[in-house]
């Protein structure tokens, strides 16, 4: 053992040691500026962002906003806030992620705030149902919808025109299928695509005050969901012959090419389908769940809400920011842009293809998404994707109320 | 025979490793394992709570489905694996025409993401295999194996099978190296077939990378989880929910850390069992030369 | 010396018939880079129309490809190559000590790591390393060393045994130190291990997704695999663009195994030790 090889090793060791200090991160000091991270969750929405946020430079100045999007947001999310690295803004869904991080303090209540003036009520009730809590800790920006897509020419072809009610919406189905054409293509190879037509029956069937009363173990699902149920294995029947060999977007592009005369999806869809088929006529309406008109609600949840870090040195410039998103030619810019509907007052999503759901927008038929009031870890999709496999009814609601309890004593 | 001392330079050249390995794996490891005995949820404040985790894991159905797929599943496809990359390891080495494209092509697979990997095979067994078996009036073919829960996870075996092979394939590349060309020309000049080469020359000499191969194929497949996503993300149903599946689920986006953490520690014991014996058993059998 | 040998016509066509298994993504993987999302919906298996290379254009400018190549190509020809050397010789401590039941443990305490899932220490790493400031492509490459012993020890202690030791004997007698005799003896002969775990680790690193994901916490600093998720919003995935993309990502790792595939066959190894 030569001096000169331990020499050698101890120097191995130091470079060693001293690798994290070459990419020691480089603070900016940058005088003046005001540096604000826009966490924003959907990658679709990097672009028009972008752009707002160049308007808002421009007004703005010396404040810098720097948008940051990467893929697989929950776990980005939870290993940042692991090292208590919280982003100043947030832009992502109202999920359970949303509510676990309000419910943990760590997020700004916007109760009193001016810019709260500027959205919809209708839907802070929906946010404080989630979180438990009084105050509001997300603004609601854009909200999505679960529709029934169908293809005009088709429906003009068989001579159908809009179903209002359960039985004419089956009735629709039964006609497309004496004339040889598959009334709906399934896609439940694809677990989540079942939950579309499931949250929809749910929100419709379930009773309004089922969350809170589960909560307390007060109902069951056995003892509320046997309709929805039943009415998830009567669609099956209308589907095309292998619903679970396809998935979303084997979907997609089958409505596209006219293989199935309507679609069970979100509004989301719309984009995907028209770069398949550019030329399709597509029409949408809110499944028909009961059967009064009146009653029926479109299931439109908040896709995108903001969420401000409670302990972020710059709270004033951030409000300027979300104020400035919320200006309604702002939000129309967006909803035109990502094609979805505004929770913002004043700004109206005038695309043709959504005509068919605006009415419920305006007469305020909308209800809320049932799933993201079930505990996170139950994981329904695979659950109600197994159901619709066996269709077993009580060996599913069973199941659901076993998987409920579970997951609730476990996070206790 | 008095012990001999152990030449320093030996413990200079591992000592450092062990230091800095303790320090960035052992040490998480060991954080991870605590948390397991709380109620953490990746943020904000947390209290102990015990074994309540570890008892709510054996309580899971859900969890214990996972591991019976998961081993039925890891079985298989270590089994079948371990087969197909052997051959292909042995074509690879012979006399072949164009050896290096095609040990270039081989390794391919591997070396693709798992989005490609999902929509190929997607598409395979959805688009392409069910019109065929009609043709043929293979029944159980004629739909998409994986919305089958009887079938759904054999599908994902081939999937999972044809991706991994490239690895182990050139693993046993590098076995077969080993080999001296003396001894099966040895074995030419006393007239042994082909079979008789296998058995008594190379199985044998490959011995410790056939461990090498089985352990890492068998560890591999146990934490399936990508191609898992990729082809059924679980389903049908809950037929091809593995446990790497179900901790990440559950833990990162259903926000049930700790309690995923005492599934991913349960999990791990399993591993370090399933292995354990796995590697006992198999040294036994190497031949050191 | 005995001559060119024969080819074996058998055997090579069954690997050709085998490769079909390969060409065929592959083809589909190539074909789906140069189609129209229109195209694509079209049929899945058609040749394109028209070869629509600017999808790779488009590709380059959605992901920032340079950058995050050049991101990729730094993290791992750094831990790569780090790697081979300094694993290559723990290992080698370890197996020529195996009987002493010090290194046997060691060897065990290594190997074991292999089977530690990754979710329990996805959480606390990212705390360690963000408290030691770590969390930039520095700290990255210093992990993914780290993190390699495992595997790198099982597989080089497995070939290592089958090392004879009467070449070490006579150096040793020849009065070379161990350290001598590990770069210019045994490092040699290790070569074929070293192209293997060379492939290996390369694969691993170059396509690993998570420890980048939770690591680097700058946009400017994001590798080939985090920026490919720029083509998958939450419903749809532009899958011409994405697979333009990957054909591109892929180019480095083809390269890799190419050069060192040769060394995994290379001829050092016959004649020199099973002698």
């Amino acid at each position: 053992m030569t001096k000169r090889t331990i020499c050698t090793i101890f120097t191995i060791l130091l470079i060693f040691a001293a690798l994290p200090l070459f990419g020691a991160a480089q603070k900016e000091s940058v005088k003046d500026k005001v540096k604000l991270e826009f966490f924003q969750n959907k990658e679709e929405a990097v672009g028009t962002f972008n752009e707002l946020i160049a308007k808002f430079e421009a007004e703005y100045p010396n404040i810098d906003i720097e948008q940051n999007n990467v893929p697989e947001f929950a776990t980005v999310l939870m290993t940042r806030l692991a090292t208590n690295d919280i982003p100043a803004i947030i832009a992502m869904g109202a999920t359970s992620d949303w509510a676990e991080l309000a419910k943990a303090g760590y997020l700004h209540d916007f109760t009193g705030d001016p810019c709260i003036d500027k959205v919809h009520e209708g839907y802070f009730d929906q946010l404080k149902r989630q979180t438990g809590l009084n105050g509001l800790y997300g603004l609601p920006f854009a909200v999505n919808a679960n529709t029934v897509l169908y293809n005009k020419a088709k429906f003009r072809e068989l001579g159908l025109s809009v179903p209002k009610t359960w039985d004419e919406f089956i009735a629709t189905a039964e006609t497309c299928k004496a004339a040889g054409q598959t009334p709906f293509y399934l896609t439940l190879k694809d677990a989540w695509t079942g939950m579309v037509a499931f949250n929809a029956l749910a929100a419709n069937l379930q009773g309004d005050d089922f969350i809170d009363k589960r909560r307390t173990n007060d109902t069951t699902f056995q003892t509320r969901y046997v309709d929805v149920a039943e009415k998830m294995l009567t669609i099956l029947k209308y589907g095309q012959d292998d619903n679970f060999g396809f998935g979303y977007d084997d979907g997609n592009t089958a409505f596209a090419k006219g293989e199935s005369v309507m679609y069970i999806q979100g509004v989301w869809a719309i984009g995907s389908i028209q770069s398949a088929n550019p030329d399709i006529e597509i029409g949408t309406f809110a499944m028909p769940v009961l059967n009064d008109p009146n009653k029926n609600r479109l299931v439109s949840g908040v896709d995108t809400l903001f969420a401000l870090a409670k302990n972020t040195e710059y709270t004033k410039e951030a409000l300027l920011f979300i104020n400035f998103l919320l200006e309604p030619e702002n939000a129309q810019y967006y909803i035109d842009q990502q094609k979805q509907f505004s929770a913002v007052k004043g700004a109206i999503q005038k695309d043709p293809v959504m005509e068919g759901i605006q009415v419920n927008f305006k007469k305020g038929l909308i209800t809320g998404f049932p799933d993201h009031f079930y505990p996170a870890g139950m994981q329904v999709p695979n659950l109600v994707q197994e159901f619709l496999i066996n269709g077993n009814v009580g060996e599913f609601l069973k199941i659901m109320d076993d998987e409920w309890d579970k997951v609730q004593q476990r996070q206790e | 025979m008095a012990k001999s001392k152990v030449n320093s330079t030996y413990l200079l050249m591992t000592i450092p490793a062990v230091l800095l390995f303790f320090i960035f794996h052992t040490y998480p490891v060991l954080n991870g394992i605590f948390y397991s005995f709380t109620n953490w949820r990746g943020f904000g404040d947390w209290d102990f709570v015990g074994i309540r985790n570890y008892i709510n894991v054996f309580k899971d159905t859900r969890a214990l489905d996972a591991y019976f797929f998961t081993i039925k599943f890891a079985v298989f496809s270590t089994i079948i694996v371990n087969i197909l990359s052997l051959t292909i390891a042995m074509g690879l080495n012979a006399a072949i025409k164009f050896k290096n494209f095609f040990r270039a092509l081989y390794f391919f697979p591997n070396i693709l993401s798992i989005v490609i990997i999902g929509f190929i095979f997607n598409y395979i067994f959805g688009k392409i295999i069910p019109p065929v078996a009609q043709g043929l009036g293979i029944e159980f073919l004629s739909r998409n194996i994986l919305g089958n829960p009887d079938l759904a996870w054999f599908g994902v075996v081939i999937a999972a099978v044809w991706q991994a092979s490239a690895f182990n394939t050139i693993l046993y590349l590098a076995g077969l190296q080993t080999i001296p060309e003396e001894l099966y020309e040895a074995s030419l000049i006393d007239g042994a077939g082909k079979w008789k080469n296998f058995r008594n020359i190379t199985f044998p000499l490959i011995a410790p990378f056939f461990t090498i191969n089985m352990v890492v194929a068998m560890k591999g497949f146990l934490q399936a989880f990508g191609i898992i996503i990729a082809l059924t993300n679980g389903g049908p149903g809950r037929a091809t929910e593995s446990i790497s599946l179900i901790i990440y689920r559950g833990g990162l986006q259903g926000g049930e850390f700790a309690y995923q953490s005492a599934n991913s520690v349960i999990f791990l014991i399993f591993l370090v069992t399933v292995s354990v014996l796995q590697i006992r058993f198999l040294q036994k059998r190497e031949v050191q030369l | 010396m005995i001559g060119r040998k024969k080819t074996n016509w058998v055997i090579t066509f069954l690997i050709g018939a085998g490769s079909l298994f390969i060409l065929f993504p592959l083809y589909v993987l190539i074909t789906t880079a140069l189609k129209t999302p229109l195209e694509l919906a079209e049929s899945r298996l058609a040749f394109p129309v028209g070869l629509h290379f600017e999808n790779f254009i488009t590709a380059i400018k959605m992901t920032n490809f340079f950058n995050a190549l050049k991101n990729s190509l730094i993290i791992s020809v750094s831990a790569v190559s780090i790697t081979i050397l300094t694993n290559s010789m723990v290992a080698y401590a370890i197996a020529r000590n195996i009987h002493r039941k010090f290194f046997k443990g060691l060897y065990f305490y290594f190997v074991s790591a292999m089977f530690i899932p990754f979710p329990i220490i996805m959480l606390p790493i990212v705390k360690q390393t963000h408290a030691m400031g770590m969390d930039n492509p520095a700290g990255i490459i210093f992990i993914y060393i780290v993190y390699g012993l495992a595997f790198n020890i099982f597989v080089y202690v497995g070939y290592i045994k089958s090392i004879p030791r009467d070449m070490e004997e006579a150096a040793i007698m020849d009065g070379a130190s161990i350290w001598v005799l590990f770069w210019k003896v045994i490092f040699p002969l290790l070569a074929p291990m070293n192209a293997t775990l060379v492939i290996l680790s390369s694969l691993w690193i170059w396509n690993d997704f998570m420890l980048p994901l939770i690591l680097l916490t700058k946009r400017t600093m994001l590798t080939l695999p985090l920026v490919q998720f720029v083509f998958r919003s939450q419903f749809t995935t532009e899958y011409n663009l994405a697979f333009a993309s990957y054909l591109m990502a892929l180019a480095p790792m083809i390269i890799v195994f190419i050069i060192a595939q040769r060394w995994v066959i290379s001829g050092v190894m016959r004649g020199g030790i099973k002698q």
